[in-house]
């Protein structure tokens, strides 16, 4: 099979193969689960799928899922290119703070923004000023709403991290030769963005598929919400809808790496400092666009987390006069959710790296499936992910203390959250120019060495943006901790959600204050920083 | 191409084989990880608890310090915990579940995987609080109750029956929770004790007004305390622990009279798992958590109604004895709750 501009594909390293096929096996966990529950169920699988009852959520989750990716695909390039490649003010903070509406998890994230947003809401003032009404977002369009506001940063990111790899030179032509801003965005980046661009669309399309945090606040019947409601009332149901849903993104993944192998692969690094678009007199209006984006997303949540927090602190009834050690007491929680975030993204980043490059190295047919297979993890809810885990490791001998333990809790994370820096990581390795690994291979250099001293530098960007967006999920991830970690290990998600579910809102305020806090810190030195220094 | 998939293939089947070696060995490495599994022996028993910790959390350290028995507790969703220990199956570390509500105990009392509990436990609570087979038993209670914002609404227009909510006058004026266990629970016991075209009348009458919705208690009362809707059914000691934050919300429970369904006592539940290896610690647990100091407890740090023990009621909230309640047998309330979501459904509450 030829592919254009790059000669045949060599055949992958023994090693390589292997590896890459463990860990596709190992994220067929969920699937086999579900295939095997269903088929020792009782649903008569002819009825449900055709039903109504199933038709309709379906439908209902598609076109949530779709018009989502649309929107925040939208957003999150625009406000990747203006925090990455132009003059605006404070350009790296904002590119932070932007990154940091996926931490908050969606129970705690929607309870706080449509707060902020309902009659009597935080901004009712600041949404009379332009003068709208306050209400509460529901149905279909605040289900939309929500989800774009939070999973923007899914699409952000990579298309941060590629941009900071792309080689200024083109738009600098197009630029001396008189194009405007917006017309050297459309003729010259995007055509070179657009696969990093269409990762992220699909990582916000297979989060809505699998969110069931934000359809159930805000009433939008999903199939995601039956699969959670049924869960215990009609077990069988439940699992038959959720294998429906598994293949679902399978196939939808598969369709969309089919298409991506007949793209032309986009090649090419950046050679010195970045170049710096002016954006003359557009600068303060795209400035207020980026700052009234990062108010709602990140700010509306937070107006109304800090007023709780104020609220509990200062009441007669407050957090510390209730005999709890309040912060402190949250410094250990701290301490595992960013432990754990950091073990799981190295190790999501680690394991899907040889996966990439079978897929963008070698082209192996077989990369299709195994894409598809790492993304039914992330398009499924997190308890069932998590009980796919459970029973798969039941199945082993207990003598190997893998039950519950951190190997099993990561290996989950992994399983559900690996696809988010699978695709970054492919963005990654496909940014890496044949033609230098080949020029390193004739000067002499082993295999390892290539990828440490020219593959590694050249990826770090990609791979920092992949690894990140692995680290935020985790931070805010719940059921799948609640369900395999190590009795006892808390993280601050679970501690907001106990706090939630027994109505301390102040203190589960100050716990997501805390996790958004710890969020910006570790995105900013490991994400934003990083990608900056490295490029 | 085709050698090439026929390798990977190849691959892939070694790698079937591989990999769970290489998992083991993995956790060979790090095996001083506190060992969630180090069940068996040690005299420490394993509680699965729907509760949350800041509620009950203190009671099993006391429990632990009492009795010299060590505890460990995996807190969560009551119905994932219950799907949880049953996935586990026979390998379960957990002795002991506590839940939320009658709902996710039912689940596992009909998976088969809930042991008896001794007739010495059972008997201290009331009839109709523990499960007529005996595998659970109510640990705390709490009342059905409308949530009301004091600066929209006099009390005195509201009504003696929450059957009367469909009025004309209240409609879109009620915050439900349909997807809330407890809710759902309250649905129940109209549906057993009214039967099903009646309760599928009330639900219909509710939805009818096209009321908000939201997905827990805690939103609503939140909703209501700021304002945005004027009142809410929910469980009464919501707006206890809002008040305790800020004295200053404007939020009061609204107690529909005794016998109507409107206040029905809802109650939370302990179980023993099936082939626990320490069933005495287990069933000293369930003894400890009706005892008069944990009674006290859910009284005074979790404003929930004592079941056992004579205990005084909750301070903020009406006495027990005053509060008007209506009991039902909860038994009835384990099974049967995909009928109830099916009304609800119906009624286009979820929709």
């Amino acid at each position: 099979m030829a592919s254009p501009g790059r000669g045949p594909a060599g055949r992958p390293p023994a090693l390589l193969a292997v590896t890459g096929a463990a860990v596709g096996v190992a994220f067929t966990a969920p699937l086999l689960y579900l295939a095997w529950r269903t088929a020792t169920g009782e649903e008569d699988l002819a009825a449900l799928y055709t039903s109504p009852a199933t038709l309709e959520p379906l439908r209902s989750s598609l076109v949530l899922a779709t018009a989502t990716a649309l929107s925040a695909a939208v957003v999150g390039t625009g406000l990747a290119w203006l925090t990455t490649r132009t003059d605006l003010p404070l350009r790296r903070l904002w590119a932070t703070l932007a990154a940091l509406p996926l931490v908050f998890p969606s129970f705690v994230g929607a309870l706080a923004l449509t707060a902020a947003l309902a009659p009597g809401g935080l901004l009712e003032g600041p949404l009379g000023l332009v003068g709208a009404e306050p209400r509460r977002p529901e149905g279909f369009w605040g289900a939309w709403l929500v989800l774009t506001l939070f999973t923007t940063p899914y699409v952000l990111l990579p298309v941060s991290a590629r941009l900071a790899a792309l080689p200024a030179s083109l738009e600098e032509s197009a630029r001396l030769l008189g194009r405007r801003p917006a017309a050297v965005f459309r003729t010259v980046v995007l055509p070179q963005i657009r696969g990093a661009v269409a990762a992220g669309a699909l990582l916000v399309f297979l989060y809505a598929l699998s969110d069931f945090g934000v359809v159930v606040i805000l009433r939008y019947d999903t199939l995601t919400r039956a699969i959670y409601t049924n869960r215990l009332l009609d077990r069988d149901r439940s699992v038959a809808l959720g294998l429906l849903l598994a293949v679902l993104a399978v196939a939808v993944v598969a369709a969309e790496r089919a298409a991506a192998r007949r793209r032309v692969v986009e090649e090419g690094t950046r050679t010195r400092a970045g170049l710096q678009v002016p954006l003359g007199r557009w600068r303060w209006p795209a400035l207020a666009a980026v700052a009234g984006w990062v108010v709602v997303a990140l700010g509306g949540p937070l107006a109304s987390l800090s007023l709780w927090a104020w609220r509990g602190l200062t009441g007669r009834g407050s957090v510390l006069a209730r005999d709890r050690d309040g912060l402190a007491d949250l410094a250990e929680p701290a301490l595992n959710t960013a432990g754990i975030g950091v073990v799981t993204a190295v190790v999501a980043v680690a394991v899907l790296l040889p996966l990439a490059y079978l897929s963008v190295r070698y082209r192996a047919r077989t990369g299709v499936l195994a894409n598809g297979l790492v993304a039914s993890g992330f398009a499924l809810p997190g308890v069932v992910v998590a009980l796919a885990v459970v029973f798969w490791t039941s199945q082993l001998p207990a003598s190997w203390g893998l039950y519950q333990s951190y190997v099993m809790l990561v290996f989950a994370y992994v399983v559900h959250l690996g696809a988010q820096s699978l695709r970054a990581t492919q963005v990654a390795v496909a940014a890496v120019p044949r033609r230098l690994d080949e020029s390193a291979r004739m000067l002499g250099a082993g295999r390892a060495r290539r990828f440490a001293t020219v593959d590694l530098p050249l990826m770090a960007p990609g791979l920092a943006a992949g690894g990140g967006l692995v680290l935020l999920s985790t931070m805010k991830e719940l059921p799948i901790t609640l369900l395999t970690a190590p009795i006892g290990f808390r993280t601050l998600t679970t501690r907001i959600w106990a706090d939630v579910e027994a109505a301390f809102l102040a203190e589960a305020a100050l716990g997501s204050i805390v996790l958004v806090a710890l969020s910006g810190v570790l995105t900013w030195v490991l994400v934003v920083r990083r990608a900056d220094r490295l490029a | 191409m085709r050698t090439h998939a026929r390798g990977f293939w190849g691959a892939a089947a070694a790698a079937v084989v591989l990999l769970p070696l290489m998992a083991g060995c993995g956790n060979d490495d790090d095996g001083d990880d506190g060992g969630a599994g180090a069940d068996e022996g040690g005299g420490t028993l394993t509680i699965y608890s729907g509760r949350e910790e800041d509620l009950i959390g203190p009671l099993f350290e006391d429990f632990s310090e009492e009795t010299g028995i060590e505890v460990e507790v995996r807190y969560g969703d009551s119905a994932d915990l219950a799907l949880l220990i049953d996935e586990e199956g026979d390998n379960s570390p957990a002795d002991v579940f506590i839940s939320q509500s009658p709902g996710a105990v039912g689940f596992l009392a009909e998976q088969g995987r809930l042991a008896e509990i001794d007739e010495s436990v059972l008997e201290q609570v009331a009839e109709g609080d523990a499960a007529e087979d005996g595998t659970w038993v109510g640990l705390s209670g709490r009342v059905r109750t409308l949530v009301y914002n004091t600066d929209l609404v006099d009390p005195a227009t509201l009504p003696d029956s929450v059957l009367d909510l469909t009025d004309e006058q209240y409609a879109g004026q009620v915050a439900l929770a349909p997807t809330n266990a407890s809710f759902q629970d309250f649905v129940t016991v109209l549906r057993v004790q009214l039967g099903e075209d009646e309760a599928q009348a009330w639900l219909d009458g509710m939805a009818a007004g096209d009321p908000p919705t939201f997905d827990g208690n805690t939103a609503i009362v939140e909703a209501v305390g700021r304002g945005e809707v004027p009142m809410g059914l929910v469980n009464h000691y919501y707006a206890a622990r809002a008040l305790a934050e800020d004295p200053d919300l404007p939020v009061a429970n609204h107690f529909f009279p005794e016998g109507d369904y409107g206040s029905t006592l809802l109650v939370t539940a302990g179980a023993i798992i099936e082939g626990t290896d320490d069933a005495d610690a287990a069933a000293q647990l369930l003894d400890f958590l009706l005892s008069e100091e944990a009674q006290t407890y859910f009284s005074q740090e979790t404003f929930e109604y004592p079941l056992a023990s004579g205990v005084e009621p909750p301070e903020g909230v009406p006495p027990f004895d005053e509060v008007p309640k209506t009991r039902v047998d909860l038994s009835e309330l384990g099974g049967g709750l995909a009928a109830t979501t099916e009304m609800i459904d119906a009624s286009g509450l979820t929709r």
